[in-house]
């Protein structure tokens, strides 16, 4: 069963023009005119129970905005979407007993108070039954290793520690759904990497649907299977990481040093991407004949003192995702 | 309910971080008095005006002026706080109706006001200016059913300006023309007893008297039991109003809420 459907959404805002300047500063103050702009654009994709989805896209993509719907703190300008078989912002209060929201940026906890006591206001607000919400505390406390500071007032916390306490009180009233914010934004490696390994084990074993943006690639990787990527608030790809890098990332990036200058070399399915001395990267397109075949038929030609291959990583798969995207536009915009 | 009462708790321990204010307080509100003391005995001198006299009129200033710093307006400053930090993500993701929320809110300050400065105030003025005794013991009762019916009133006016700033994202013109109407129509600092007859029926019409001259008039008696009845029958009246006004504009704004800061 979909948790999540989204039927043709789509959100507008409307901004009443400004003129710049001083007189135009006045002139805004008579002015009718506004601006719609689009920041969600008839985005359709639904989410099954148990699912980690990665929802990404270049800043400004729409995908706050998106979650904020999902959450019922935005009405969508026109389309359907159900999450939990209700519409968010008329169940606002009813949804948000059975969803989590963290936002990476916008903090949830009671700055002033210990992290103990926002826990248990949390405990109130939610109505966790006494047994439930002990047993969910010491599981989040346990695995995110919040017990060193579950006593401190929250504004001491550091980021990290802040982080892992909003994410262990969005799992306290036990919700079926758990949405993420840029939840890794600004963290250290360390506190990353408890994030992700926590955030898998509360998906796989507790069973939460996750839906989560970031721009770290990643918390996807390790986090989600499926992503769905928007850009200008449309979907412009769904589906497995592996399918993505597959179509994005066929090709492979072949550092080779030389022995000494080989000039232009010259050889179908080869790209020079860099040059540095004595140094070449290209990339090869995986079509035809392999990689390694490639290599040593340069090899046979030219002076080569050591190769590697590398894959293409998920960042540069995306980053061409993007780029390409950006190329369509401008495309778009001339044609 | 406890949870709402746990909102109540929370801004009135707040409060407490701010201590030094209410020395400052206590002088504001004694300073205020003071001034309306000299200026109703220079107007009014030993004899009366209206039928009123100097000590009544004391009295008045005194319930008016304590009674502003417990009135709940303020939540507009909150709501607009939290649309421009966009911090109303944070609340409208909790399991809480909103204005609930910001009524139990409102009132942790309120009775915050009441404990520290109104109540050590109150002992001040009345030590100093003196302050009659309430007219009967039903007009005592009246008058703290006045002082609810003036808690709610505000809130909702401050509430209904909080909504009216989801259309121009700022609530400060829309507050200062309200301080306005409050100031002259609540007869906080001039009693509507004063007023010419047809400002006088123009100003009991609105809910504003709420705020600050019924429940002075009813604490000096100057309502009489009969007409009681009748002043709680309207203003329960503009409750109902009010509450339906909000409760409609609430779904018209949070159509237009945007979230600021990503």
């Amino acid at each position: 069963m979909d948790i999540i459907s989204v039927n043709d959404i789509t959100k507008t805002y409307r901004q009443y023009r400004r003129f710049p300047g001083l007189i135009g500063s006045v002139r805004s103050l008579f002015t009718r005119e506004y601006i719609e702009e689009t920041a969600v654009r008839n985005l359709s994709f639904s989410i099954k129970e148990g699912e980690a989805v990665g929802y990404l896209g270049p800043n400004g993509a729409g995908k706050s905005t998106m979650i904020k719907m999902m959450t019922g703190i935005l009405v969508p300008t026109v389309g359907e979407l159900r999450v939990l078989g209700s519409v968010p912002h008329q169940a606002r209060k009813d949804n948000s007993r059975q969803i989590g929201v963290v936002f990476g940026q916008r903090s949830q906890l009671w700055w002033d108070l210990p992290v103990k006591d926002s826990f248990d206001l949390h405990k109130y607000i939610y109505k966790i039954p006494p047994i439930t919400f002990e047993k969910n505390l010491e599981f989040c406390v346990e695995l995110l290793a919040i017990k060193d500071f579950i006593q401190k007032p929250v504004r001491q916390l550091s980021l990290g520690q802040r982080m892992r306490v909003e994410i262990a009180m969005a799992l306290l009233h036990e919700p079926k759904i758990l949405f993420l914010d840029e939840p890794t934004i600004g963290l250290d490696v360390i506190a990353k990497d408890q994030i992700r390994q926590f955030l898998r084990t509360v998906n796989r074993d507790k069973r939460v649907t996750i839906v989560l943006t970031t721009h770290d690639m990643k918390d996807i990787e390790e986090i989600c299977p499926r992503m769905i990527v928007v850009n200008k608030g449309s979907v412009v790809y769904d589906g497995s990481v592996v399918e993505l890098r597959n179509r994005l990332g066929n090709e492979r990036q072949v550092v080779i040093d030389f022995r000494e200058e080989p000039g232009l070399i010259d050889m179908p399915g080869i790209t020079l991407l860099q040059e540095e001395g004595l140094r070449r990267t290209y990339s090869f397109a995986k079509s035809d004949a392999s990689v390694f075949d490639l290599v040593s038929r340069i090899a046979a030609k030219y002076p080569v003192e050591d190769a590697s291959i590398e894959s293409a990583d998920i960042d540069s798969v995306i980053r061409r995702l993007y780029q390409q995207l950006a190329e369509a536009d401008l495309k778009r915009q001339i044609g | 309910m406890r949870m709402y009462l746990m909102f109540t708790m929370k801004a009135f321990s707040n409060q407490l971080a701010y201590r030094s204010e209410v020395w400052l307080r206590l002088l504001g509100n004694f300073v205020t008095i003071l001034i309306q003391v000299e200026i109703w005995r220079a107007v009014i001198g030993n004899g009366s005006v209206a039928g009123i006299k100097a000590e009544q009129m004391i009295t008045y200033s005194i319930i008016n002026t304590l009674l502003f710093a417990l009135l709940l307006n303020g939540v507009s400053s909150k709501v607009d706080g939290s649309l421009k930090s966009g911090g109303i993500a944070s609340e409208l993701i909790k399991p809480l109706s909103y204005p609930l929320y910001l009524l139990f809110d409102g009132l942790g300050n309120s009775l915050y006001q009441l404990a520290f400065t109104a109540a050590p105030s109150l002992l001040i003025a009345g030590l100093f200016f003196g302050i009659l005794p309430p007219a009967t013991l039903t007009h005592f009762f009246a008058f703290l059913l006045a002082l609810i019916l003036a808690l709610i009133i505000s809130f909702l006016l401050g509430y209904l300006i909080s909504l009216l700033a989801f259309w121009f994202m700022n609530h400060f013109a829309l507050s200062w023309m309200m301080g306005g109407l409050i100031t002259i129509f609540s007869g906080s600092f001039l009693p509507i007893w004063f007023f010419p007859p047809s400002w006088a029926s123009v100003a009991k019409m609105l809910p504003f008297q709420y705020m600050g001259y019924v429940p002075a008039a009813i604490y000096l008696g100057n309502i009489t039991e009969t007409e009681l009845w009748q002043v709680f029958a309207m203003g329960v009246g503009w409750i109902v109003g009010l509450l339906v006004l909000v409760q409609w504009l609430w779904t018209r704004a949070v159509r237009r809420l945007v979230v600021q800061g990503g």
